[in-house]
């Protein structure tokens, strides 16, 4: 099981992404990316969270007995969202404020306990670090494509700042839920085009997360 | 070993005591801050209520406060008054409390001595859906309040008339605002006005 860290990257960011290809981490991803800000901040946090989780259980992977594993995991995974919130609250008030209560609920991110699970209940530390590290950045980067399409339509805004050359009537629908509905269903649409074996087309079995 | 009842349970101990100490030792650290970082955010609230500026820096806004502003017990309420140089009351900023779609909402509403228009609107703390409910939030919406009449009840308006406008999507934080508005202004602010007269 030695994976290159290369072969890391591309599985978690793309091959395998959380979102697109495993269609977890759907709540925060269609809740939070009506700004591009607060999609870079949950993002952030979620790989901070999935890194140091994936890091913790790995150490301990020998240690925890594994009837009550599911437990210590949540309870790790559950610690350190806590200190994200409490950090974000003392430095980025204004952030703190308008994801509201969207940084407790990174615990119930199934991507964290997914890669616990799937990689860093099995795995030496360092890879299940990075193995989480990426596929947090792989999360981030589908949660900032959508929040780009939705800020920039929506409010007319990229990370905040006013795009004064495009003046258009604002999509009002961008901003609401909906829009994410239909730009994850667009990307992923795209995604599985690409992965789908060139001869069978069969629609693939939902999972869901 | 490994497995059995014993070491399971503590293992359990051991792991939730490390890291209930790690947290708590965080939160400590932390507290002040946060704790500043609500006083400038309540502060700055005031201000905005009292059309004062509440964008400057945290010396400024706390500088400001100081001069402009006191707090008096007024109807079993915290109140603030803003005073201009002789004393004179220039408005009240009455804090409010309910239930909004998610949560709690709290805030001021800033109002005339003689109680008959709104000065401003604020929101301290609320749950409601970031992008949606949350767009309470902003100037747009909040501005609104500004300079209102208070003839009767508070109601939303069809868009283009000079009355207020919901939020696009947020259909019940928008009811859930006037609720408790009218609610303060019928009941609160009526007490507050029983008082003022004695």
């Amino acid at each position: 099981m030695t994976e290159r860290i290369r072969q890391v990257i591309s599985r978690n960011i793309w091959k395998e992404n959380q979102v697109l290809r495993q269609i977890l981490g759907i709540c925060s991803a269609l809740a939070v990316t009506n700004l591009m800000t607060n999609s870079l901040v949950m993002g952030v946090g979620l790989t901070f969270v999935t890194a140091f989780s994936s890091l913790t259980i790995s150490l301990l992977r020998n240690l925890i007995p594994h009837r009550i594993r599911m437990i210590v995991q949540t309870l790790i995974i559950a610690s350190y969202v806590i200190f994200v919130d409490i950090f974000i609250k003392a430095n980025m008030p204004e952030i703190s404020k308008s994801l509201g209560p969207y940084v407790a609920l990174i615990i119930t991110n199934c991507i964290i306990m997914g890669r616990a699970e799937a990689y860093a209940q099995k795995n030496p530390p360092i890879p299940s670090m990075l193995d989480g590290f990426f596929a947090g950045v792989g999360y981030t980067i589908v949660l900032l494509i959508i929040a780009f399409f939705r800020e920039f339509l929506g409010f007319g805004t990229i990370f905040g700042y006013d795009i004064s050359f495009a003046s258009f009537e604002l999509w009002t629908i961008m901003v609401m839920p909906p829009a994410a509905f239909f730009l994850i269903g667009t990307l992923i649409w795209i995604t599985s085009n690409i992965f789908a074996p060139k001869n069978t087309k069969k629609s693939e079995t939902g999972r869901k997360g | 070993m490994k497995g059995g009842p014993v070491y399971t349970v503590i293992f359990m101990l051991v792991i939730s005591a490390v890291f209930t100490l790690v947290l708590s030792l965080a939160n400590a650290y932390y507290l002040p801050q946060i704790e500043e970082n609500e006083l400038l955010d309540d502060r700055r609230a005031v201000l905005y209520v009292f059309e004062l500026d509440a964008e400057g820096g945290p010396e400024e806004v706390l500088e400001l406060f100081e001069n402009a502003v006191v707090s008096e017990m007024l109807a079993d309420m915290e109140i603030y008054a803003h005073l201009d140089e002789d004393e004179q009351v220039l408005a009240y900023a009455v804090p409010f409390t309910g239930a909004g779609l998610w949560g709690t909402m709290r805030g001021y509403l800033g109002i005339t001595p003689e109680l008959d228009r709104i000065t401003g609107l604020v929101f301290t703390e609320h749950n409601e859906t970031p992008g949606l409910g949350a767009r309470i939030d902003e100037r747009e919406y909040l501005e609104q309040f500004r300079g209102l009449e208070i003839t009767g009840e508070l109601a939303y308006g069809p868009a283009g008339d000079d009355r207020l406008d919901a939020i696009t999507g947020a259909t019940s934080t928008s009811k859930a605002v006037l609720r408790i508005l009218n609610n303060l202004i019928d009941r609160k602010i009526a007490e507050l006005e029983v008082v003022l007269d004695d």
